[in-house]
């Protein structure tokens, strides 16, 4: 608007040629036309420019500063205005201002911003090529633009980019569809059709998809070299070929590939999810047109008369070798290219039958005075306008006169260019589907490793977030033991409130997974995802009730050695109870869940609060790489819903011993779980001298050490050691 | 030619182009017991989950999602959203969004308990079966995904759904009216606590 504001004295200048030819006198100009920015229409009217300066002035003439993300965009306010139906231009905008700064903040990305802004300013929306196209709709749609206003220079790019990007997601929609309907037990006719879609999924599917190409070779050369001559006849003379000499073999091989073929179609057809629609495809007609005419001819008398016909049924059964086409992955693509082609290939053999009734016409009537012309009639000239159209030029039928000449060069001419046009787009489209397909075929094999590593990283930040949510309730209970109250972010702590209700709505604890843990869970949400919720509750159930029939589940095995070990332990641990240090603490919490867990000392995580460990149980390994079997209190908060968390962290204690190993537990729980720093390359040593600076540090302030871990399980080791 | 089988790309890829726009920020702190600064609050966080401002149940699942690790959210995400989506159109605006929000957050109490009411009575039929409870209780132990110990199963559910209910219907007539659900609510002072501590600061 700015750039039009600049034009305006010459506009008003201009209007001085109205002044003679006035009907009444002018209004009296606006008082103060100090960088009258604006009005909508032209200045035409100085009555509409006046009241929108002394009226709207303010809002006219000011700047408005958009904070984006930190970076500062200043711009008219009218600007802005020229499109109200966006979020700029509108008033709700005003979501966004933030009347300390004066200034309207967006927590958005303002390189694509500056698109946006331009926008505004220019009128002409542009794409930038190099932001993802989701992220630039995004955005879009936050400042509420249509993508339709893109100017004609990026229109088409973006087009193609939504048009990919929508594509892939489709795809990666069906592949994941694909994945969650994996782990479903299927029936055997289930599998036997995913094992006939798709080689890879046995050993027997892979086998009978060797042996089916197989045959489907053998019967194709056979049928090809059935008609190889053969040397002379014995009896006539004439030579005849090897399908004649060698009929009892052609036929056995013959019949052999068939049976192959009937009982494969036959398993296809029971196997087909959609029995209509498998016999209505293409591959299955072909299937019936491969193996048909063995049939026919079976039954079919053997006579002179209908021989004719025989020898012609035996032609279809070159059809076998489009039963190839499931073998391999470039023929499907031609199929399905020439199928999203058909509209180009209309065209094409609509336009090359124009152009050859055309030219054929033009050459009969050419050629038609030349004495026994081969060009007899106009379906004989067919015959020579497609040859020469093609670029072939057999040369058995050639022109004569001038006039036939000259027509049959300007057909060749449009020959070439009628059937060179539509190619093109018929190869990028076959370049552009056997990509497609290249990639999935690609992805299908990075999916799973990738989904693995998506899952890893996903549990590791909820684990995270669970161990800050613990973390910060200690802190929480610490500071409320202490007296004084830290600043923590109100909205941490909220969400943290919001998890803690829940806990103590479903009596339940959250807890860290182990890494094994983590490998195996994390499916669950996307499980159930879209479900009724009685649909995602049996998920939910099978779930548990996968846990409850494996209980080795909750165990991370690691050493078998230890697991006996574990078992003798759980039977011990009523005896040892008592004789405990914390013993009272148990006697006081009897109603509570015991469970056997499993603790691996360096890179553990599934830990509860109390943590009984009974020194005689704590054998001392040099080498601990094993994992130690621990019994863990769990709280069951049914008697005491709301039991304040301080009785379940007392870290008031004294630093005896044990409690102090208990504290370094509680403080290795908090720890990322994927670091899998080995206890082992750490030297004794090293964790003696570090020993010193763990027992400087106050208890509270343990759990906030991260990185000092390696050495906290030293000490702990150590502490364990000497308590034996 | 090519342009043929362009043109259905370019409909789908338009239609999904909805956007709405609230009224004046003046207007809804009238309608609404945030004050401005609140509603620009959760104006601002509203827009950055869902730029075209139609909250639809599959965003809202994911939102939800996010406050619980591990979990799975859908269910208990549905049922939330149906309560929220008031002309059950499949979306939610953020004028309906903020309204039901205020009446969860400033409301009386009586308004949140209809509104607990409203979200147990999954079938929309005016009372609460014991059904409408497994699904509401099963939907809360989703919640906990599968990182929660005790490990929880089905028969834990149940049994849950079953005490809850017997709490509520006292007159074993099988199942809990509007009327019943609002008086055992009201005198029950533990419940009413915890309603409040359930506010949040924006």
């Amino acid at each position: 608007m700015a750039s039009v504001a600049a034009w305006l004295p010459f506009a008003r200048a201009a209007a001085i040629g109205w002044v003679p030819l006035a009907k009444h006198p002018l209004p009296p100009p606006p008082f103060r036309i100090s960088r009258p920015g604006v009005s909508p229409s032209s200045p035409s009217t100085s009555t509409t420019s006046a009241t929108t300066t002394s009226i709207g002035e303010r809002r006219c003439d000011e700047k408005i500063i958009i904070n984006v993300s930190g970076r500062r965009f200043e711009c008219w306010r009218s600007t802005l205005e020229k499109y109200p139906e966006s979020l700029l231009g509108s008033n709700e905008k005003e979501f966004f201002y933030d009347e300390d700064t004066r200034e309207f903040f967006f927590d958005r990305d303002p390189d694509v911003f500056r698109v946006i802004l331009n926008f505004y300013r220019t009128g002409k929306l542009h794409y930038p090529r190099h932001e993802c196209i989701a992220a630039y709709d995004e955005e879009l749609a936050f400042f509420g633009i249509l993508p339709d206003i893109i100017g004609d220079c990026c229109y088409e790019d973006y087009r193609d980019r939504k048009r990919e990007n929508t594509e892939r997601l489709i795809d990666d929609r069906l592949h994941e569809d694909d994945d969650k309907i994996q782990p479903k037990p299927l029936s055997s006719r289930e599998s036997m059709w995913r094992a006939f879609e798709n080689p890879n999924t046995s050993t027997m599917a892979s086998v009978f998809y060797y042996v089916t190409g197989f045959f489907i070779a053998v019967s194709v050369i056979a049928n090809v070299l059935d008609t190889v001559a053969c040397g002379p006849d014995p009896e006539t003379g004439y030579s005849r070929s090897c399908g004649e000499r060698f009929s009892r073999q052609f036929f056995c091989l013959d019949t052999a590939c068939v049976m192959i073929f009937t009982v494969e179609y036959f398993l296809r057809l029971y196997a087909a999810p959609d029995r209509l629609k498998f016999v209505r495809s293409v591959m299955s007609v072909i299937d019936v047109v491969a193996i048909m005419p063995y049939y026919i001819s079976l039954f079919m008398p053997h006579k002179g008369e209908v021989s004719g016909a025989f020898v012609t049924l035996r032609v279809f059964r070159v059809f076998r070798i489009f039963k190839f086409s499931r073998h391999s992955q470039g023929l499907r693509v031609l199929g399905y290219t020439l199928k999203s082609c058909a509209s180009e290939l209309g065209f094409l053999l609509f336009s090359l039958t124009m152009a050859i009734i055309i030219f054929a016409t033009v050459m009969y009537y050419a050629e038609k005075t030349v004495v026994s012309t081969k060009f007899t009639s106009i379906p004989a000239a067919f015959w020579y306008t497609i040859v020469t159209m093609t670029t072939l030029g057999y040369g058995d039928m050639v022109p004569k006169t001038w006039a036939g000449k000259l027509v049959g060069g300007v057909c060749s001419l449009s020959g070439v260019l009628v059937i060179a046009l539509p190619v093109p787009v018929i190869v990028s489209n076959f370049s552009r589907i056997y990509h497609q397909s290249q990639r999935a075929d690609k992805m299908k094999a990075q999916r799973k490793a990738r989904q693995t590593r998506i899952r890893l990283a996903r549990n590791a930040t909820s684990n995270a977030f669970v161990a800050a949510k613990r973390r910060h309730e200690q802190h929480f209970d610490d500071s409320n033991a202490s007296g004084d109250k830290n600043i923590v972010n109100p909205f941490e702590s909220q969400h943290h409130h919001l998890l803690r209700c829940l806990e103590l709505t479903t009596d339940r604890e959250f807890v860290e997974m182990g890494p094994d843990m983590l490998m195996n869970s994390g499916g669950g949400a996307s499980l159930a995802a879209g479900n009724s919720a009685m649909a995602g509750f049996t998920n939910f159930g099978s779930r548990s009730g996968r846990f409850l029939l494996h209980p080795r589940a909750w165990w991370c095995c690691k050493s078998r050695r230890r697991r006996k070990n574990s078992c003798k332990f759980n039977i011990e641990r009523k005896n040892t109870n008592n004789a405990n240090v914390s013993g009272d603490e148990i006697d006081a919490e009897i109603g509570d869940f015991q469970l056997p867990l499993t603790i691996n000392p360096y890179n553990s995580s599934t830990l509860s609060p109390n943590i009984i460990i009974p020194p005689q149980e704590m054998p001392y390994q040099g080498n601990s790489t094993s994992s130690l079997q621990y019994n863990v209190v769990l709280h069951s908060n049914a008697n005491e819903p709301l039991l304040p968390a301080t009785n379940r962290f007392d870290l008031n204690l004294p630093l005896g011993t044990v409690n102090r190993t208990q504290l370094n537990r509680k403080a290795n729980s908090l720890m990322a779980v994927y670091e899998h720093s080995s206890v082992n390359d750490t030297g004794k040593g090293e964790s003696a001298s570090k020993s010193d600076t763990y027992r400087a540090r106050s208890p509270s302030s343990v759990s906030d050490s991260t990185f000092r871990r390696t050495t906290h399980v030293q000490i702990i080791d150590k502490d364990t050691h000497e308590a034996v | 030619m090519p342009k043929t089988s362009n043109t259905d790309y370019d409909d789908d890829g338009l239609e999904t182009l909805k956007r709405y726009k609230p009224r004046s920020l003046d207007e809804l702190a009238s309608r609404t017991k945030f004050s401005k600064k609140e509603i620009q609050l959760i104006y601002q966080g509203f827009k950055q989950e869902c730029p075209s401002g139609i909250v639809n149940e599959e965003t809202f699942k994911h939102i939800y999602g996010q406050f619980f690790p591990f979990a799975d959210t859908s269910s208990y995400a549905r049922l939330v959203f149906a309560t929220f989506d008031l002309r059950s159109s499949g979306c939610v605006t953020f004028e309906d969004f903020l309204i039901c929000l205020s009446t969860l957050c400033r409301g009386s109490i009586e308004d949140r308990l209809r509104w607990i009411f409203t979200l147990y009575d999954t079938k929309k039929s005016g009372k609460i079966t014991k059904d409408d409870f497994h699904v509401i209780v099963c939907a809360v132990y989703a919640l906990l995904g599968n990182v929660a110990s005790p490990c929880c199963d089905l028969e834990t559910i149940r049994e849950h759904t079953t005490t809850v209910f017997q709490r509520f219907d006292k007159s074993h007539q099988g199942y809990i009216t509007m009327e019943d659900f609002m008086s055992f609510c009201l005198n029950d002072t533990n419940i009413i606590q915890s309603i409040d501590v359930l506010r949040t600061i924006v």
